[in-house]
């Protein structure tokens, strides 16, 4: 006795079925366990790279390197996650990344081999050395060869400067002077972005702090301290921090009124478009503008906090790292590419296609008219690297930073910050 | 604790056609009977919140880049532009992602309904003894795990293994669904009357034959509905092939699509068009699969 | 009156010995896969989160500390309340809209079959186009309908409020989880026999009646699965969360989900690995306590 069906089912005979996913899992596997490496005498190398708008510029210099020799091959990965990788002990053979506390994991456990015997690492400014060392360190060891830096500050609209015949400041009071002078025009100062955590971090957050404060010493004095980090402490997130906070309060007067609920692509959107002379953002955002207005003149300058000029500095990073794990089987063909990328035609010619600034001490200077503004800085090192990034991404700053931009008060969400970094130290 | 749940209603015997609000519904049509009118409107009004999003998602997909930062959601194409797919179908690599996404899913699909038919058929016909009970439980209470408590475990025993490849991703995938399938399974099979089997094992069947002649078969609407969720799981799923697959080349759709989620730059257009791409197979197997879900499981009401 | 099927009675006494060897052959298997796929890891992470572990290299032991520091750790309890609290109000908005909607879409409506696929179609959406696209809706058109209305609470994202930002997860998540409830209620409902209904409706019962003393109790199996199921999920929401407000304002709807991948990959994993070990035990207790409290309820 059979239940009657409503309505006939499709036949699909079971095995047809099993036999079908049989042949699919076969297939799999085959393609899973084919063995790497091709003909003899040809090493292959995983060379990970996953800054999306950088992927096809590299597919050609991989191209080009195919053509200057034939023993080394290199294969590009851009979706591998490092941590799992390094976890299966089967890490790319060449990693370039960004070089923020993501890093720190593999820098600090002795994960990357030593490349101080490299040339190239000879070449590396000096002045980015710090830099380095401040994000992550394993001492004795150069872990990684800085490729690219960017450099961010404030992006600004020079036409519209240039009609209300104002020059770029250089003092707080200037600042205000030019805030006030565009409202009174019926133009917004600044236009902010605080629905995306991350652009208060790196901008409002990052340029206040960096502006008044010496970034590193800090974070390392803080460092010091341990577990003991909180207002009687020597330096602490509640002592030092009030002022750029303050100054964060401050600057957020001189905002778009709808900020709250603009995000990045709505700044970069208004911005082309002229609705604000200037934008906290940096130079990847270049890009974003030239989507909307292709023939905009943008220019920058660091964000002036205090009234004398001489704190003027610039926020870095490292945008590209080298590096080579320890437990590559390839460190040889990795650094024969590595050398390749760093020849300074091919590593100058990727900075300047990239609105970026070099890592060597030869480096030329910039010819982008967007990035003049804060060559100087960068010759004379006067740059830091954003506190939000030395920041373990365990205690949510951007989104404690927006909560400042929103209007709360700083010292209970400053206090919270020391709260997390006493626990973090606890923990470790 | 009772887990008698009981999802079929009183039996009333007899061996009767399925007598339930779809066939009521058919035979008021064939009888001239009115239809619900003021349902029907306001079912109608509420698929706007469904249409709407999905209006923006098609119209982002095909415009051009300059249009899709523009920030209206809701204007048209305009120009129209292709080029979107262009740019998503060689960017993700799409006929080698999309057949390894196949792939997974498929050998996800069929380990999970065979696999979870097993074991729910062994611990509902064998409820009263404590070993199946429990395995029933322990099962279930593994739904609760959070992902990132086993994930960097698996990518060790996966690596371990030479499972660091789309079939590890299948059976990580199958396991994860054993529990909730089991659940359905075991649910639907309350309703199956252990008089079938009776009568077959009376005429010398074993218990695999009355498994795979007799309830197997019994078994396809749920069957239909644990696979669409097991395929719908397995197709859209991004993290677990990102840390499990050691091979870029063997990558997953879904991962290779994150390479446009990038904070810095918005490519909407193409990544909306990727997705679009991205939920064909779904849309399709959802059809297929729905005139299974809703005329079987009707099944539940035979005797 | 309840009358117990036939598949309930207690049939021990006449089971034979000998079948008991293929259905141990049937869920043996299983069970081992399982365990090796999925408790073994599981083992292996809750023992991390005694370590100072990073997923690989050197750790050491350093016992109960990472748990001591998750009690006073103000944004992982806050978390817990938020994400508690959502997936509470949730649960309701998901079950009570999914049922009404399937009883709707199995009454005797016109294009029934159209109807349905719409509204199960959300399914195979993928979370990061909805986060954008209600994003969108949420921060600019939501805002500029109401001004145009003069609706003034509305006026201001809702996004942007941090009181009234979880309104807008709500109504995101109950958007992507409603399809799939329904499909589990339809399914409950096309199981009823309609003569259940028409002898009530020769007692005289109402419609309101019918829904409240018939479909809803022989309903009540699949109602326990998806408010148990539905619950744990919203306890992990983790994708739309991000995507609307990447748990902002400020910490205001950051949910463990979140705290707990933030810390994964960048070095705070044996952290994160009590926290997600704490949070499995609460996530199994809360299910447990639902199950008590429908116990004998959810049968017939």
């Amino acid at each position: 006795m059979h239940p009657q069906r409503s309505t006939p089912l499709p036949t699909l005979s079971r095995r047809s079925f099993l036999v079908g996913a049989g042949a699919l899992g076969a297939g799999l596997t085959l393609a899973g366990c084919a063995a790497p490496g091709g003909a003899a005498g040809v090493t292959e190398i995983s060379f990970y790279v996953s800054k999306p708008e950088v992927i096809g510029y590299f597919d050609t210099l991989i191209a080009q390197f195919h053509k200057t020799q034939s023993t080394v091959r290199v294969i590009r990965d851009s979706t591998s996650n490092m941590s799992a990788d390094f976890v299966r002990n089967r890490p790319p053979d060449l990693g370039c990344w960004n070089y923020n506390f993501s890093m720190v994991q593999f820098v600090e456990r002795g994960a990357l081999s030593d490349l101080s015997d490299m040339s190239e690492a000879d070449r590396i400014n000096p002045d980015i050395k710090p830099l380095l060392a401040a994000t992550a360190d394993y001492p004795g060891r150069t872990s990684v060869i800085p490729y690219s830096l960017t450099a961010a500050s404030v992006l600004y609209n020079r036409d519209l400067f240039d009609q209300h015949g104002l020059a770029v400041p250089t003092t707080w009071d200037e600042l205000v002077r030019v805030c006030e002078i565009f409202l009174a025009a019926g133009i917004s100062p600044f236009f902010n972005t605080y629905k995306d955590t991350w652009t208060v971090a790196q901008g409002l957050f990052d340029y206040t702090v960096g502006g008044m404060l010496d970034v590193s010493a800090f974070f390392s004095n803080l460092k010091t301290e341990g577990t003991a980090v909180d207002a009687s402490s020597a330096v602490s997130f509640q002592k030092n921090f009030e002022e750029p906070m303050t100054r964060v309060g401050e600057l957020a007067k001189y905002a778009n009124h709808n900020a709250a609920s603009r995000g990045y692509g709505d700044g970069n959107l208004a911005f082309a478009q002229g609705k604000a002379a200037m934008y906290l953002q940096g130079p990847w955002a270049l890009n974003e503008f030239a989507k909307t207005n292709p023939t905009m003149k943008v220019g920058t300058f660091p964000l002036p906090v205090t009234n004398d000029p001489g704190d003027l500095k610039v926020r870095v990073n490292v945008d590209l790292a080298l590096w080579i794990p320890e437990v590559s089987t390839k460190k040889d063909a990795a650094r024969q590419f590595l050398s390749f990328l760093m020849q300074p035609e091919i590593q100058n010619k990727y900075n300047a296609d990239n609105n970026a600034f070099g890592t060597t001490k030869d480096a030329p200077p910039t010819t982008n008219p967007a990035l003049i503004g804060m060559q100087q800085y960068y010759d004379d090192a006067a740059f830091y690297l954003g506190a939000s990034q030395l920041i373990p991404s365990g205690i949510p700053v951007a989104n404690y930073a927006q909560s400042i931009a929103l209007g709360s008060s700083p010292i209970p969400v400053l206090k919270q910050i020391d709260g997390d970094w006493a626990r973090l130290a606890l923990r470790s | 604790m009772t887990s008698q749940i009981s999802l079929a209603p009183p039996s009333t015997g007899g061996e009767r056609m399925p007598v339930n609000a779809d066939s009521v519904a058919a035979r008021a049509r064939t009888r001239g009977e009115r239809f619900n009118w003021p349902v029907t409107i306001a079912l109608l009004v509420g698929t706007l919140a469904v249409l709407i999003p999905l209006y923006v998602t098609l119209t982002m997909a095909f415009k051009t880049t300059a249009q899709a930062v523009d920030g209206n959601a809701f204007s048209l194409p305009a120009p129209f532009s292709v080029d979107g797919f262009v740019q998503a179908w060689t960017l993700t690599d799409f006929p080698r992602s999309f057949a390894i996404s196949i792939g997974v899913s498929v050998i996800s699909v069929v380990g999970t309904i065979i696999l979870s038919a097993f074991a729910a058929f062994a611990i509902s016909r064998n409820w009263n003894r404590r070993f199946f009970r429990w395995s029933f439980y322990y099962l279930l209470a593994a739904i609760f795990l959070p992902f990132p408590v086993l994930a960097l475990s698996q990518v060790k025993l996966t690596g371990l293994l030479h499972l660091d490849n789309p079939i590890g991703v299948a059976i990580l995938h199958i396991m994860f669904q054993l529990g909730f399938s089991v659940l359905l399974f075991t649910a639907f099979l309350r309703s199956i009357p252990e008089e079938l089997e009776e009568s077959a094992r009376l005429d010398g069947a074993s218990t695999a034959q009355v498994f795979w002649q007799l309830i197997f078969p019994l078994l396809a609407p749920m069957s239909a509905t644990v696979g669409i969720f097991a395929f719908l799981v397995s197709w859209n799923d991004f993290v677990m092939p990102s840390l499990i697959t050691s091979n870029p080349a063997l990558q997953t759709l879904p991962v290779l699509q994150q390479i446009f989620q990038t904070q810095f730059s918005n490519n909407y257009n193409v990544s909306f068009a990727s997705y679009l791409m991205a939920m064909a197979p779904a849309i399709i197997v959802y059809l297929f699969t729905q005139r299974w879900v809703m005329s079987g499981v009707t099944q539940g009401a035979i005797k | 009156m309840a009358v117990v099927p036939p598949s309930q009675v207690n049939r021990r006494v006449h089971k034979p010995q000998r079948v008991g060897a293929t259905y141990y052959a049937f869920l043996l298997p299983v069970l081992v896969l399982f365990s090796l796929a999925i408790t073994l890891p599981a083992i292996m992470g809750i023992f991390y989160s005694f370590t100072n572990s990073v997923g690989f290299g050197d750790y050491s032991f350093i016992g109960v500390i990472n748990y001591i520091a998750l009690f006073s750790d103000p944004t992982i309890l806050g978390a817990y309340g938020f994400t508690i609290g959502f997936a509470l109000v949730t649960v309701a908005v998901v079950n009570v809209a999914a049922f009404l909607l399937a009883i709707g879409l199995t009454a005797r409506i016109r294009g029934k079959v159209a109807l349905r696929a719409l509204y199960v179609l959300p399914m195979v959406v993928s979370g990061i186009v909805i986060a954008y696209v209600f994003n969108f809706l949420f921060s600019n058109s939501l805002p500029e309908l109401a001004s145009a209305l003069g609706i003034a609470p509305l006026e201001q994202s809702l996004l942007a409020n941090p009181d009234l930002a979880w309104i807008a997860i709500v109504i995101v998540t109950a958007w992507q989880a409603i399809p799939s409830t329904i499909l589990i209620y339809i399914a409950g409902i096309l199981a009823i026999p309609s003569d259940v209904y028409e002898a009530a409706a020769l007692d005289g019962a109402s419609g309101a009646r019918q829904l409240w003393s018939i479909t809803v109790p022989l309903t009540a199996g699949y109602i326990l699965i998806n408010v148990i199921i539905g619950f744990k999920n919203f306890l992990n929401s983790y994708d739309i969360i991000v995507g609307l407000t990447n748990g902002g304002p400020g910490t205001s709807t950051t949910s463990i989900a979140m705290s707990i991948f933030n810390g994964f990959t960048n070095g705070d994993y044996s952290y994160q690995m009590a926290n997600a070990t704490i949070f499995f035990f609460i996530a199994i207790a809360i299910a447990l306590l639902q199950l008590r409290v429908t116990r004998g309820k959810a049968s017939v």
